[in-house]
């Protein structure tokens, strides 16, 4: 009971303190593949503790929901990180809820922030509310089939289990192509879920172009520092699937220390490496037009539905 | 001599045929021309890639050939002619859909449910290590096909013919490990005329229509 | 119980009559009917739960003089859950009518209205209760006529007679679907009483049970208001006074699904080919997909609430159909979790569907209008009705903690145990369906989000908003009430779902009783732990917790500044509620990307000032979602029958002499046949 509650406590700070650094790594990586130098890769840090500290002005016309969404949205994100598997195959929490339940802890932020966005009566929070929806709507579908190709492959919906099957396997792949578009699938989902390009661009503050930036205009100070470090959270908790579902390499399947500290570092390694290649990413495509999504989307429910084709059939 | 067993031999091909099925996907979804052409292309390595494996796998070596074959008139020549086209026809986008790409993926990704129930039936008594590629292929055929139906351009529907091709080789391959080699070449060298053909047929059809938008043909029985 | 079964059917019985009793004058007129109504509905959830909890069916029965008609009634756990269902929302709708009926002083008699809403409930818990096919129809019969009296009671309005007509012609369709169903059950059987449907003298043939079932499927579907069945629904329940549409869209449709579960599970024994169970899934995940995609595109909220009642029950028919195709394939245990996946969402939904009615019952009372554009900044002038609407948005947009949740949950749990099925088309159809729930789930988000920020968050957006005042107690008090329920609901599946058990585990024949808790209780699985596995309460404490670690980490940070309160940033221009996103922009994107569902028509029409092209005087926007069904499916049919009338004027000479010889023709040719 009390390791149960030392991992709980460990996971919470580990996807604290790594979340504003992968946000960091991407935004350096990008940096750099632009010529430019960048900010250090610790510049979030920064960021939130200036924000922490600034006095937050609040419009007038909101009511509380504005001003609790923050909360919610930060707590959510973090209790569906909990429910990943991090450092450690078992995590005590993945009984809590299966990956089901982890969509909709995400959804459930989502919620309250496109509603934040309705609540200071702008246009701006308004327009990103709406493009939110529409997002967020098409990713759905895809993602529950790629989770479904997944969780076929390894005969459970339960994170957990789903990652400590594969990591006893040791990394020898079976029936690679079900496994390869199921990711290829969560990949496009992740970045649409997450609100990097090609489906919205975090480091614009154009009308034309932005969804989540808009809704998020009217907060400020610690608000917006919740928000922005919930922002990074939901990055880290879709990258910690990613890697932990398709590679689940070094994560301690035991509670020795040694297992722990390799788990650590396996982990923060692999987070890392998925983080430039998302970095290299946006880099190399330009951002979709809002209507343009649906292909991209489109292409990501396809991929998943294959799939489960594939997993179904060649070994039927 | 086949060296690797078959179960993990049989998986690569699978996934070397599944490969070739998703840059189908990946032509149905893509708008601007040029990055149909080099999906094209990376279509045909990747059919070269599988070929080659079933090559090694079976000790076939007639098959070896018709891969190098595909790697020089598929992912080389071909590309190359209709690039040229692309960039004398001044097209770069299809901008007008008969169908639109959600609609197309959807029903795409209905083609090959509907190709995996047609050959449920007899992929099991296939023996050969190829045997799950047949559906594939099959898919892979009909999703050329539903291209052609749904895309305007000329030149888009050109590549959908190539990618039906392809979808020909693959099950020819899967399911008898590759016809005689003289058919093979037979057939290569009908491909490459196809596309000069074509080619040609494009450049007339913008001579005469200023477009490369097939359903000016229509305009033709008047 | 059965003292408890008297008071029910007795409160119900006062409720009916003592309003016409008492004098007019009194300014508290909605209590004469609503205490009845009260102590009825509560005798109801008590006899619910020991119903649910019991392990005999209890019946009873009185004879009546007309042949084949006996009044028997029996309360199996199937009824127990039902009645509990219904008395619940009965309950809470009673509590808020005190307040509510105070609307319509002077534009309806209360009196009346009162006993109709007595007449209402009684005659939805007779059609559960009942346990002979006449008495049912007979209840079904009343529960569909009381109803319509109901929708009708602005009849003043044109709109309202449209909507009650055809929703009085819609039930009758399916009624006589109904009664055909029970033909075929009576012919077999040799009588009406339910034992007989159960286990009939001579066994249905194969034919006879395909024909029963598409007929249920119709006259049933047809109340439930399943695609493509469901054109009356969003005309009829909002047109109601909002405590009746609570009844109709949370409880009335529902009694269509306890039907449905009866005939199939029930009388047909379970024992179906898989088709019917396709049958079923495919019209759940239509009706769940069609149901929200209409619902975005209204702006009425009454109407909006009322397509998602089509939204949800093809969510509970996904669970049940899912159900059925396990049942088919012998896969027992996955069938019960299916069932029990629909039947847990039919109390959801009744739950948070007749709190979202009342909240919008609310709105109409406090600003006079339905159109949610004229509503907005409403939540700090009504906190309470906002916090309970936003509950109920909550749990229909089926996040966590709440009971939609789970029970979406549960649904999706079933669809994904279909890879034990060992046929390969049905093994990709189910996943399939999942993604279009999935699908539906994030646009109800997305239509929940519109309509409570439209409603309820930044400006208002008419005189109406800006003088709204709270509601008054009662009302407030019914809302609350089902607002805990939905939480307790959610929180509680571990109680819930061994009751639910209990329903089921008789018709698919194997209890999933032992596997369904995990954690000692504090957890819900489905097949296994290791399978699946979820825990509202510890969701809920880790989502209360980590907001206080939010706070906290904010607190130690910066110290919690006093916040600074400042006008919205309007571009350099003061805010104005003609600035703010209405919904029709809101779900713009929406309708583009679904165009091809909605084919919409949209008119433009721009007049110029004289002086220049550039300057607009005014603009004049239309829009309008095609409404397909009843263009392509229902208006043929009216056509057809409207011309079949016509023929038929020919017989009609108006002559009274032709008349008696009809009848007298009539006479004769069946005494001949009597011969």
């Amino acid at each position: 009971m009390l390791d149960a509650f030392a991992l709980i406590v460990m996971q919470t700070a580990v996807l604290l303190v790594v979340a504003p650094l992968i946000v960091g790594l991407i935004r350096k990586v990008k940096a750099r593949l632009q010529c430019r130098r960048g900010a250090s890769v610790f510049q979030p840090y920064a960021d939130l503790v200036k924000l922490l500290r600034k006095q937050p002005v609040v419009s007038s016309t909101t009511s509380w929901i504005f001003t609790a969404t923050p909360y919610i949205l930060f707590a959510s994100t973090l209790a569906a990180g909990l429910l990943v598997p991090v450092f450690i195959s078992r995590t005590p929490l993945s009984l809590a809820g299966n990956i089901i339940a982890l969509v909709y802890l995400l959804a459930l932020g989502t919620f309250f922030l496109m509603l934040a966005g309705l609540d200071a009566g702008s246009s701006f929070g308004g327009m990103g509310s709406s493009r939110e929806a529409i997002v967020a709507s098409l990713t759905e579908p895809a993602m529950m089939l790629s989770i479904f190709a997944i969780a076929l492959t390894a005969g459970s919906t339960n994170l957990s289990t789903i990652v400590h099957k594969t990591a006893l396997l040791q990394g020898i792949v079976t029936d690679p192509s079900p496994h390869l578009m199921a990711f290829a699938a969560l990949v496009i989902v992740a970045i649409a879920e997450t609100g990097r390009v090609p489906v919205d661009n975090p480091a614009t503050h154009l009308e034309l172009t932005m969804i989540h930036e808009a809704m998020i205009l009217e907060y400020s100070g610690r608000y917006l520092a919740l928000v922005e470090w919930a922002a990074g959270l939901k990055l880290l908790v879709f990258l910690t699937l990613i890697v932990n579902v398709s590679a689940p390499w070094g994560i301690a399947t035991s509670m020795e220390p040694a297992a722990l500290g390799i788990g650590l570092a396996a982990y923060l390694v692999k987070v890392s490496g998925l983080a430039v290649f998302i970095g290299l990413l946006e880099s190399m495509f330009a951002k979709l037009r809002l209507f343009r999504v649906t292909d991209l989307l489109g292409t990501a429910f396809i991929l998943a539905l294959l799939g489960l084709i594939f997993f179904y059939v060649l070994r039927g | 001599m086949p060296l690797m067993t078959p179960p993990i031999g049989s998986q690569l091909v699978d996934l070397g045929s599944a490969l070739l099925l998703l840059t189908c996907f990946g032509i149905v979804a893509q708008r601007r021309l040029s990055a149909c052409v080099d999906l094209f292309a990376l279509q045909s390595v990747f059919l070269a890639l599988t070929a080659t494996l079933v090559a090694f796998l079976t000790g076939i070596h007639h098959i070896y050939v018709a891969a190098a074959l595909t790697i020089l008139i598929k992912a080389i020549v071909i590309p190359r002619i209709l690039k040229k086209v692309i960039e004398r026809l001044n097209v770069s986008r299809e901008l007008v859909m008969n169908i639109n790409v959600p609609a197309s993926l959807l029903i795409c990704g209905v083609l090959v449910m509907v190709a995996f129930l047609i050959t449920q039936p007899i992929i099991p008594f296939g023996h050969l290590l190829t045997r799950d590629s047949l559906a594939i292929a099959l898919a892979i055929v009909l999703i050329g096909f539903f291209t052609m139906i749904a895309r305007q351009k000329a030149v888009t529907q050109m590549i959908a013919f190539l990618v039906m091709e392809n979808g020909l080789f693959l099950g020819a391959t899967a399911a008898t490990y590759g016809m005689p080699l003289i058919v093979e070449l037979g057939v290569f060298f009908d491909v490459l005329v196809a596309a000069l053909i074509a080619g040609i047929y494009t450049n007339r059809l913008q001579d005469a229509f200023d477009s490369v938008d097939t359903t000016h043909l229509s305009e033709l029985k008047e | 119980m059965l003292n408890l079964l008297w008071i029910l059917l007795g409160g119900y019985a006062v409720g009916i009559l003592l309003p016409f009793c008492l004098s007019r004058r009194s300014n508290a007129q909605s209590l004469p009917a609503s205490t009845p109504a009260i102590v009825a509905t509560s005798a109801g959830v008590v006899l619910g739960l020991l119903g649910l909890t019991s392990s005999e069916p209890v019946t009873g029965s009185l004879t009546s003089t007309l042949p084949l008609l006996t009044f028997a009634i029996r309360i199996d756990p199937l009824t127990a859950f039902f009645l509990l269902t219904i008395s619940l929302a009965g309950l809470a709708a009673s509590i808020y009518a005190i307040g509510y009926m105070r609307h319509f002083d002077g534009r309806a008699s209360v009196s009346t209205l009162g006993a109709l809403f007595n007449g209402f409930l009684c005659s939805m818990t007779l059609v559960v209760l009942a346990d002979n096919g006449f008495f049912f129809l007979i209840a079904w019969e009343l529960m569909s006529l009381l109803s319509y009296f109901l929708v009708v009671t602005e009849h003043e309005k044109a709109e309202v007679r449209y909507a009650g007509l055809f929703y009085l012609i819609m039930t009758h369709v399916g009624t006589a679907f109904i009664i055909l169903t029970f033909f075929i059950f009576f012919q077999e059987g040799g009588s009406f009483a339910f034992e007989a449907f159960r286990y009939p003298e001579h066994p249905l043939p194969e034919g006879m049970k395909t024909i029963a079932f598409l007929m249920a499927l119709i006259g049933f579907g047809t109340k439930a208001g399943i695609v493509p069945l469901h054109v009356w629904l969003p005309y009829a329940h909002p047109a109601a006074p909002s405590h009746i549409s609570a009844l109709m869209s949370g409880v009335m449709i529902k009694i269509a699904i306890y039907a449905l579960i009866r005939v199939y599970f029930d009388f047909l024994g379970g024992q179906f080919p898989w088709w019917w169970g396709f049958v079923v899934l495919v019209i759940g995940a239509v009706s769940a997909l069609l149901g929200v995609m209409y619902a975005l595109m209204e702006h009425d909220l009454k109407s909006l609430l009322a397509y998602h009642s089509v939204e949800n029950i093809g969510i509970i028919l996904l669970g049940i159909g899912a159900g059925m195709i396990f049942q088919t394939y012998g896969l027992k245990e996955f069938a019960t979790l299916g069932l029990l996946a629909g039947l847990y969402h039919t109390i959801n939904h009744a739950m948070f569907k007749a709190l979202l009615f009342l909240g919008a019952g609310s709105l109409l009372y406090a600003t006079h209008t339905r159109n949610m554009e004229e509503y907005g900044g409403l939540l700090r002038r009504m906190p309470w009705t906002g916090a309970c609407f936003l509950i109920g948005a909550v749990s229909i947009a089926a996040l966590p903690p709440t009971n939609g949740f789970v029970s979406e949950w549960l649904v999706f749990q079933s669809l994904f145990l279909s890879f034990h099925i060992p046929d390969t088309f049905l093994k990709l159809i189910l996943p399939l369906a999942a993604a279009m729930l999935a699908l539906t789930g994030a646009l109800a988000l997305a239509c929940f989000v519109k309509a409570f920020g439209i409603s309820f968050l930044a400006l208002p957006r008419s005189t109406h908003a800006r003088q709204a005042e709270e509601v008054p107690i009662p009302m407030r008090i019914g809302m609350a009430l089902l607002a805990a329920v939905c939480v307790g609901l959610g929180l509680g599946p571990m109680v819930v779902v061994p009751l639910l058990n209990r329903v089921v585990a008789p018709f698919t024949g194997v209890s999933i009783e032992g596997q369904v808790l995990a954690l000692d209780g504090w957890a819900l699985a489905t097949v296994n732990v290791e399978f699946a596995s979820l825990s509202p309460p510890i969701l809920a404490l880790l989502l209360g917790g980590l907001s206080v670690l939010g706070l906290g980490i904010v607190a130690a940070c910066g110290g919690l500044v006093r916040k600074r309160y400042y006008k919205t940033w309007g571009c350099g221009i003061n805010l104005t509620p003609r600035m703010e996103y209405t919904a029709t922009g809101f779900v713009q994107p929406i309708k583009r990307v679904f165009s091809s569902i909605y084919q919409p028509t949209v008119k433009l029409e721009t007049e110029f000032l004289q002086e220049s092209q550039y300057f607009a005087k005014r603009r004049r926007f239309e829009f309008h979602v095609e409404p397909v069904f009843q263009r392509y499916l229902y208006d043929p049919v009216v056509a057809f029958v409207t011309a079949l009338a016509g023929r038929l004027r020919v017989i009609q000479a108006g002559s009274l002499h032709l008349y008696l010889a009809y009848i007298f023709v009539t006479l004769i040719v069946l005494l001949l046949f009597a011969v």
